[in-house]
Formats: C-alpha cells, structure tokens, sequence
C-alpha cells in the first residue's frame, strides 16, 4: 500500500516531518518497508519567462530566446515552434540533467545557449512532446518546477497486516494517525444534485448470488466527456504509483486509494438489455479482460454481467467489452461488496492480481459503498460533466448489524498494568470510529464501525487501547540487576569441563590448610601464600589456616589413592585460596585451579599403546585451558616455583603476568609428602585471569576458498634453541600463507650429532586470493630454509 | 536337424557356466561357445551351403543361441563378482563385543553436579547467581540478619573465628545482605557457596555447601515462596515428589519455616534414610522479617521479600544415594567415577 504524505495532509493536520510520521505509523502498527521522495527530479529545473523571441540567424527551425531566470537574463536557443515572448516556460538550466544528459553551455550554429527549455516528455511529466511546456501565466518566476507543479511529496510503501483492510486507503491511515495523535479527522464530503430521470428507467439489476456480492449499488451518469483528468488528480494518483488514464477512471481509483474501496466503472451504451446482473459465470464462458488476455472461466468464478455477456471479473477486472474509452459518453458506477472468499479463489486461479482484487479478498466494508458512489459520482459531475440519473440501483439483501463489542475497563487494567479511565478509552475507541453506546461501572459498550471487522471481542479492542496509549508507556517492573558476573560463572564452568574432558577427576578438599605443608613446599619468606589467614579455634594445628595453595591438599589425595591401589591419577580441585589483604578486614579470596598427574597417561587398553605421563600431557591441559578461556599469545618459560623440577617446569607469562606454573614435581619435595612417583602439577590462577584478562569471543574468519597444501621438512637443529624461536621466525616469513606448523617428530640419539635434535613438522599453506603454485610454494619453503641457515644455524635432513 | 543341435549346444554351455566359480572359468566358456572355433561359430559358417531361402532363418536361430549364451555369461559373472565380494567381507569380520576406543574424559564432583543443577533450575526461574566471601564479618554474618549479639548462634563454639568480628561465614545469607546493600531492588538471585561451622562427625562437615534464595520486590508473597519451592523439588527430584512446609525459627525470617520433601528413597512410606517418618528435611525458608529490610533501608511497607537456604551436600547424597557425608571429602577417585 502506497502512502503520499501530501495526500494524507488532506485529512488531518499532521504537524509532523515525512521523517516523523515514519515513527508514528511503525508505533501505530503500520510498518514502513521504503520511503521515496519524490519531485526530486523537477527541482532542478525552474519557472522562467521568455522576454523576447528573435529567429536564430543561421537556421530556420531555431530561434533565439531571451529569457528571465528570475535572477538574470540569458539567451536559449530553442527549437520549438510553440514558444512566444512573454510565455512561463520551464527551463533546465546549466548544470542540470535530462536522464543521463547534462545541460551545459553550447554553441548552437554559432550562437550560444545556457540551458534549455523543455518539453512536457523531457521532463517526464506526460508523453506530449509537441514543443516546450507552457505554464499558466501566474507561475512564479524562478520558483522550481516540483514547487510549481505540486509535485514536491514524499511517498511511503507500508506493510498493511491482513487484518485492517481499512487501512488500504489514505482515509484508515488517516483514521489511525488522528486517533494517535488526537488531531481531528477531515472526511471528505460529497454533494450531488440528481437529475429528474429516475434510474429505474435506464437500468435494472438482478443480483443472483447474495453470498458471494454482499452488496452492489450502481449508479448513471449521462453525456459525461472523456478526458484526460485534470493535474492535481493525476498528480495525487502517480504519488500513490497508479497510471492517470482518463477523467473517469481515474476518478475511480481516486476514491478507492481514498476509502480503500474498490470501484468500477462501466460504458451504459454497451450494456446489452440495460440490465446488470451479478451471476456465476458459466463453465467454460471466455471473457476479455482489461489486461487483454482471454480468459476461461467457470462456475466458482463471480462475473458482472449484462443479458449476453460477462463484461467484469467481478471485483477483479473489467472487460474490454464495456470498458470506459474515449468515445463514452454514458456511464454506470459500480459500488460493490464482494466476499472475500470469492474473489480469493478466483484471483489465484486465474492469476490476476489487482489494486481491487487485492482489497476485496481482505474484506471491504458494505456500509461505504453509498457514501463512496456519491464521492465519485459528485467528482465525475463536476470534472467529467454529465447528468446523474435520480436514486441508485442497490442490492444489498443481508444487511449485516453493526456489531457491539463490550469492555471491561478493570480487564484493560488486568492486562495491561495501565491505569486508564473510562473516560480516556472512550476517547481512544471513538477516534478509531467505534462508538459507545452504553455504559456502566463494570462495563463500556461500543458499536463497531463497518470497515473494522476485526474488532469483535473485548481483548481486541484493549489491543487498540495499547497501540494509541503507547505499547512503550508501559511501565515495566524487572530490572536485570547484573547480579550475576556471566564472565566468572562460565569460566569456572569451563575450566571445570576442560579437565573432565582431559581425563581429570575433581575433587573437593576442605578450605583448612597445615602451614607445615608451606615449609614443605619450601616456599620463600616472602612468598605471598606464606600470608596465611589463620583460624583462632582450629580443628586442630594441621586445620589451622585457610589454604593458601591448592597443593598439598591435591598431594595428600594422590596419596590416599596411591594408598588404595589407585596409580594412575588425573585429579583437580578448583576453589578458593586465601591470604591476608594487608589493611583490610576481610581477605583475598581467590579462584585457583590445580590439577595432578600420574602413572599413566592413558588406562593401558588392548587396541592402544600407552605410556607415563610426561610434561607435554601436564602442558596440553593448560593449553586446553587457556584455549577455551580465549587467552592465546603466552610465553611458556623457566618455571621459579621452588617444588617444581627445574628443566621440566614452565611458567605461563602473559605479557608481564604470570598466571600459571606447569611442570614435573620435584621428586625430593615430593617425597616429603610420601609420593614416590613422578608427578606433573597443572596450577593456574584463575582471578587473576579473570580479573586482568580481558579476552574476546572468537570471530569468525572466512574459511580459506583456495585448497590448503601440506609440505612436510625435517630439521637438524642446535640444542641451544628452543622451538618457540624456530616457529616464529618461520611464520614471519609469511604470515598470510603460514597458516600452522605442526610437529610430527622429535628425534635425539642415533645418526644425530650430540648437541643437536633432529624436528620433522608439516606446514599448513594456503592463500585467501588464489591457489598455491608448485613454484610457489619451493620459493617459500627455500626461503625458509636459507632463514633457518641463517639464523639458527640449522641443517636440513 | 539344426533346432536339435542348437538346443543342445545351449543346454551344454548352460550346465557348464552355472558350475562356473571364477572369472578365468568364465573366459575359458566364453572362447569355448562363443570364439573363432565354436561350434555355433562353425554353424554360422555353414550358412553359405544352405538354400539361400532358409539362410534368414537359420542366422536368426544361431545368433539366438549365441545371444543367450552371451547372457548367461553376463549373469554368471555377476554372480560370481558378487560371491567374491562376499567372501572378502566375511574375512574382514571382527569381534564385536572387544571394547572400544573410548575417551577417558572424567567426573565432575557430585557436589558440582548438583551446585550446577542448582544454578541452572533457578537461573531458568528467572534468578541471578551472587558470589561472596568465605570469610565474613560479624555483621554481615549475624548483626544484619537479626541475630543478637547473645544469640546462642555465635557462640565460639560454634564459628570458626578470624578475628573478634572476622568469621568464617555460618551460611550464604551473607551474600543477600551484601547484594541488598550493593543493589536496589527488586532483585530476584540465589547465592551457592561454601559455609562452615566448628562441627566434625559422620552428620556434620566443617566446610560444607548451601544455596540460598532472595527474591524482593512488591507484592511478594508467601504464596510465591511456596510456588518457587514445589517447582524446584520437582525440578530437582521428579514430578512425583511433593514438598511441604512446617514452622519453625529463623531470626531473619517471620514467618519462617522449615521445608521437607517426600522421602526420595521410600515415596513416603517410610524407611531408615528418613527414620521412617516419610519425610526429608531440606532446608529453611520463610518471609524476610521487616526488620532485616529497614536495618538496610529498604522499605518494608513497599517491598516483602522471601529467603530459603538449601544444604547442597545433602540434596548430591539424596540424588546419587550416598550414604555417608564423609565420602563427599575423602575424593577416593574409584567414588569419584561413579558419578560421570
Ligand atoms: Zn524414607
């Protein structure tokens, strides 16, 4: 449905931008899917006047104008036979466009032009190119041609629900806005003043299916004169996006954009017997529609026709054979009602799909079809001429009720939370055109109005209570609190799965620690888990601090295992360490994961080799942590933590942050807590992740469009470097194509050199912008070598 | 003479192939009946002795016979293809009942478990999650929730203490009074966490876990708690299971109550788990008294509000039936796996 903004302003006074009105109607359940503006075009060009008219001197066909811009005089030459001094004409001046053509100053046979005066066509205006256009004599000089002509608009194309048919027209649109902004609505009058010849005696009708027409009143008009309709008709027609055709019609389909209701109109002088009769059609009966294709009908479909013929599809198409022309000069005016279901089957059956079609199958009102005859005959009277014959024909058999639909102020109340008084609904329901007709304390009656079939209950017309009021001035009483701290609820949860899913089981150890076990892990003087919060009435002196260190804990419960026969352990504890926040009260309490390694690193089953657990198993945990944490770029380096085996232990740097140690158990520490075994502890601090991390959820990446190759190297590399230094300086070779390194192979011993290593890794190349060529890819992996060379000293194998 | 002949050629070539087992056979057949110095090959060259009016349909005849022959080669080799491919698969077949390659992924705590389940059936009620310290202060811990300082709650013996007025928190209710002095309401949220009391025995834990609710706004009733209640023991323990409540003594609720489930284990008939009164006690609950709300400055004639606190060890040992609460802590891992 096609909204002019213009148009509307003829109904009530908006006082609201094209912009505004764009908000009012999305909250008043009228979704705008585009907004045009339009006259755009026209406003480059302006009303100019020609002063004087000499004959070009070096052509017969041109001649010379001088004209006024309003602000300066310039000379256009013109090939127009019509043009005259002292005519308003319409000039596009330097600078402006045609279509794709620009107005620039030229020569024309020697003498210059600075712009152009154009024609009706040019202009896109209609299609008469029978010279330049002339403008009434009033036109302002200098004003732009959109202003001048009215054509300055701005046209909205609205999504209407299939419920309010009403709002297919400019009028229900206007209905809504005026009930939202309470503003008046201005409803069109219609005076017509009848002739004597009563339309008994021109006309009769015969209306065989009450079911399917609900209603049809028909009109006529005599010694009407076709023509073009006047400007502002046409012009209110192309801002709704309709085609002018000539007066009549386009008087119909006035009124239909205006009331939503479909109207048609018929030659009387083509009417076989003077008789309409509203019938089914018969099987196989062909008909000739307006769009000039020939259609079989059949007995579902609904045809308007005289004694010989079908001359409509009703409430879909007209016919060719008593359509308006130019030579009509009688005419009969429809105003019907068709069931929707009706129009419906015979619209997709035979797929046709009219501004008519479209309206009627949505359910038209039957009460406006008198007062929208009398609009349009009145406007065909006055544009087209003609003598309107006394009375109408209407056949309107089953006069349907108006509806009365009663409401419960206390149900809105219920419903909404609002408070809203009686009073205030009724102004509501009344500017919607309902009407109240009886009241009570509990209970407010109103008769619903034609066109708004939808209202038929209580809980619809509180809908229409709550679209005026505003569905955002509801008050709403839930305020998300942010209690919840989303970030550290799923990070615990996540660290917690990332060990189960590694084999890990957890365990749960009291909050009581023995500050023996800190002298036993040799912890420094200084170290920060020596600041033990300390218990004034202890279980005993091994419960008599708050534990500091996940640990010994984790150590005491491998051994009570061990104990049990239990050798092959992945254990972890996530939970609370404590210490003592210097000045404060309270303490620091902070989340700690600690996990412990064992025996195997896998239950030693028939189809799979295992072994015991080493560094790189206690290392791939941790990885797996801080992958599903997010955090990627840290350092793994030397461990300092005093009970981890030196060489065998690493720290986990993030920038300057340590979040994490890893590594193999000192075995001379382990031993003061009876643990003979090899032993690798995963333990990482996640506060302080969570408290100076800030990590961002994965983004997606466009998966590679090229194929990604593989090419395996082996290495011979000095001891002296570890790999992290290798992998970097080999992805910054090229870090767009490098896409991953992965070591398949580490070898130490026989056939390599001591003080050497022998790696064997795969790269992953690929390219977002074309396939890897063979040559390509050996300039690279040569690159990478002579960088290695380079740099590492390192040989191939 | 010739019908004869050709009936017995096919009749031969038809016993022959169908006894045929592999391709080679096959092949051998197929030169045999069909190649240079076949018979029917043979035939076709006598076609020339022949009165030319029955040459016609002696060709047809023998390029009958050769056509049928052909097409029971077809169908054999077929056969013999398909033979083939099924003894392959049989020699492929393994033991299916040696176990698999399994992942040897590991358990979370039951105490997890059900601290989880917690969460998430009172976070799909619409509540948020609070965290707190472990280790409080006197107010936090009794003052603000109505207990005197000569309530026989605080004595020594059963609190473990920091400092004079630093404890080590007796439960969550801690963290609903510091969310009501953080936030306004209404707020609707649920604080899991870890309490501890100076007690040790088979009942009794020193550090142990417990959930508590508080939801304030207006119009909250007695009847919502009631509602919250019954929808989170089904939730929790099964449709089947009904709640009630009795009352009992909080000092920072009025009125307060105590809640009871059936028993999990007999359906109320009674049994030694419920010391056969049919009945498990799960917690405590009641209205916030007005007094908890204006101590913090929040309107008690504007807001009412409901708590309950739920003993999380004890809801892990009823669902997964463990007997003793000591086992929760002795993290023996053949305990732990039994809850994956
Ligand atoms: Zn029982």
């Amino acid at each position: 449905m096609n909204i002019s903004y213009n148009w509307l302003k003829e109904y009530i006074d908006l006082q609201l931008s094209p912009q505004q009105l764009i908000d009012k109607m999305t909250f008043a359940g009228i979704e705008i899917e585009a907004v045009e503006e339009l006259g755009k075009e026209l406003r480059q060009f302006q009303v100019a006047e020609i002063i004087e008219k000499k004959p070009h001197p070096n052509a017969d066909q041109l001649s010379i104008c001088l004209v006024n811009t309003g602000q300066e005089e310039i000379q256009v030459v013109c090939g127009a036979p019509n043009c005259k001094s002292g005519q308003k004409v319409v000039l596009a001046p330097v600078g402006s466009k045609i279509g794709d053509l620009e107005i620039k100053k030229v020569k024309l046979r020697g003498e210059e032009s600075y712009g152009m005066l154009c024609s009706e066509k040019e202009l896109g205006i209609s299609d008469n190119h029978e010279g330049i256009m002339v403008l009434p004599d009033n036109s302002e000089v200098g004003k732009d041609l959109a202003t001048q002509l009215g054509l300055n608009d701005v046209r909205y194309e609205a999504e209407i629900t299939p419920n309010r048919p009403d709002l297919l027209g400019m009028i229900g649109i206007a209905r809504d806005l005026s009930a939202l902004l309470n503003r008046k609505l201005q409803l069109p009058v219609a005076e017509i003043s009848e002739d004597k010849t009563p339309i008994e005696t021109l006309l009769s009708l015969e209306n065989t299916e009450p079911k399917l027409c609900q209603r049809y009143l028909a009109r006529v008009i005599k010694g009407v004169k076709i023509a073009p309709a006047p400007a502002w008709l046409q012009n209110r027609l192309r801002s709704v996006g309709l085609r002018p055709i000539n007066n009549v019609v386009d008087i119909t389909n006035f009124v239909m954009m205006e009331y939503g209701h479909p109207l048609h109109a018929f030659d009387y002088d083509k009417i076989v017997g003077k008789k309409i009769i509203v019938r089914r059609a018969k099987q196989g009966e062909k008909f000739t529609a307006l769009d000039e294709e020939t259609y079989n009908l059949n007995s579902s479909d609904l045809v308007i026709a005289d004694s010989e013929k079908p001359m409509a599809l009703a409430g879909i198409i007209g016919g060719t054979n008593s359509h308006i022309t130019a030579e009509t000069t009688n005419i009969v005016l429809e105003a019907a009602n068709f069931h929707y279901i009706g129009i419906r089957r015979s619209s997709s059956h035979h797929k046709i799909f009219t501004d008519s079609s479209y309206r009627f199958e949505r359910g038209m009102s039957s009460v406006t079809n008198e007062f929208i005859s009398k609009r349009a005959a009145s406007f065909i009277l006055e544009i087209a001429g003609g003598e309107l014959a006394k009375g109408a024909l209407d056949s309107y058999p089953n006069p349907l009720p108006l509806n009365i639909v009663k409401l419960r102020p206390s149900r809105v109340h219920k419903l909404l939370t609002i408070e809203i008084s009686s009073e205030q609904i009724k102004q509501y329901l009344e500017a919607l055109g309902l009407k109240q007709v009886d009241s009570n304390e509990e209970e407010l009656a109103f008769q619903i109005p034609s066109f708004r079939q939808d209202l038929t209950r209580e809980i619809d017309l509180i809908e229409e209570i709550i679209r005026l009021h505003g569905y955002n001035n509801v008050q709403t009483f839930q305020k998300p609190q942010n209690i919840t701290d989303t970030h550290r609820f799923y990070a615990r949860r996540r660290v917690q799965d990332a060990a189960v899913n590694n084999g890990f089981s957890e365990i749960i150890n009291w909050s009581f620690g023995d500050p023996d076990d800190l002298d036993k892990l040799q912890l420094a003087p200084e170290d920060p888990r020596r600041k033990t919060v300390k218990i004034k009435n202890p279980l005993g002196p091994s419960f008599s601090i708050m534990r500091s260190s996940l640990i010994p804990q984790l150590l005491k419960t491998a051994l009570y295992n061990i104990h049990h026969g239990q050798e092959d352990l992945k254990l972890f504890e996530l939970n609370k360490v404590f210490s003592v926040r210097r000045g404060q009260k309270l303490a620091n309490e902070e989340l700690q994961f600690s996990g412990l390694m064992c025996g195997l690193a896998q239950p030693n089953i028939w189809h799979t080799k295992t072994r015991q657990v080493d560094f790189y198993d206690a290392k791939g945990v941790a990885e797996d942590i801080l992958q599903i944490l997010h955090i990627t770029n840290v350092s793994w380096l030397p461990s300092e933590e005093p009970f981890y085996q030196p060489g065998q232990a690493a720290k986990i740097a993030y920038k300057k942050l340590i979040i994490g140690n890893v590594g193999k158990m000192d075995a001379k520490i382990a031993a003061t807590f009876n643990l003979e075994k090899p032993l690798y502890l995963i333990d990482i601090n996640l506060e302080k992740i969570l408290r100076e991390i800030k990590t961002k959820l994965p983004q997606f990446q466009p998966i590679p469009k090229f194929p990604t190759v593989q090419r395996d190297i082996s290495l011979l590399i000095p001891a002296k470097y570890n790999w992290s230094k290798v992998k970097k300086a080999i992805f910054q070779i090229n870090p767009k194509i490098i896409k991953n390194i992965n070591i398949f192979d580490e070898y130490k011993g026989k056939n390599v050199e001591k003080g050497w290593r022998s790696i064997s890794f795969s790269l992953q190349l690929s390219s977002s912008t074309k396939t890897l060529t063979d040559d390509y890819i050996n300039n690279l992996i040569q690159k990478i070598i002579d960088t290695l060379k380079n740099r590492f000293s390192i040989q191939m194998r | 003479m010739e019908n004869t002949d050709l009936q017995q050629i096919v009749e031969q070539a038809s016993q022959e192939i169908a006894a045929a087992e592999n391709e080679h056979q096959l092949n051998l057949l197929k030169s045999k009946y069909l190649g240079k110095k076949s018979t029917l090959n043979g035939m076709m060259k006598k076609i020339g002795t022949l009165p030319p009016e029955q040459r016609p349909e002696f060709g047809q005849k023998v390029n009958k016979a050769k056509k049928r022959v052909e097409k029971l080669l077809e169908g054999q080799a077929e056969k013999v293809k398909e033979a083939a491919y099924r003894k392959a698969v049989t020699q492929e077949a393994i033991d299916l009942t040696m176990p698999g390659r399994k992942t040897n992924f590991g358990s979370l705590h039951p105490i997890t478990k059900v601290w989880r389940e917690l969460e998430d059936i009172f976070m799909s009620l619409g509540f948020e999650v609070a965290e707190g310290n472990d280790i409080e202060d006197e107010f936090h811990n009794f003052d603000a929730l109505n207990t005197p300082p000569d309530h026989p709650a605080r004595e020594l013996s059963d609190t473990f203490y920091i400092k004079d007025d630093v404890l080590l928190r007796t439960q969550t209710s801690t963290v609903q009074i510091r969310v009501m002095q953080s936030h306004k309401p209404p707020m609707r949220f649920i604080s899991p966490g870890r309490c501890y009391r100076n007690d040790n025995d088979a009942s009794h834990s020193p550090a142990f876990h417990q959930v508590e609710a508080l939801v304030v706004d207006e119009g909250i009733t007695f009847a919502d708690l009631r509602d919250i209640l019954n929808i989170f023991v089904k939730k929790m323990f099964g449709p089947h299971i009904e709640s009630r409540i009795r009352p009992h003594f909080f000092p920072f609720t009025e009125p307060s109550a105590e809640i009871d489930i059936v028993c999990v284990n007999c359906r109320g008939k009674g049994c030694h788990i419920c010391k056969n009164s049919g009945w498990l006690e799960m917690g405590g609950a009641g209205m916030v008294d007005p007094n908890v709300f204006d101590q913090l400055g929040i309107d008690s004639e504007k807001y009412t509000g409901y708590a309950f606190g739920l003993g999380i060890d004890r809801i892990a040992m009823l669902k997964y039936n463990i007997p003793d609460m000591r086992l929760l802590f002795e993290n023996d891992i053949r305990f732990l796996q039994q809850f994956k």
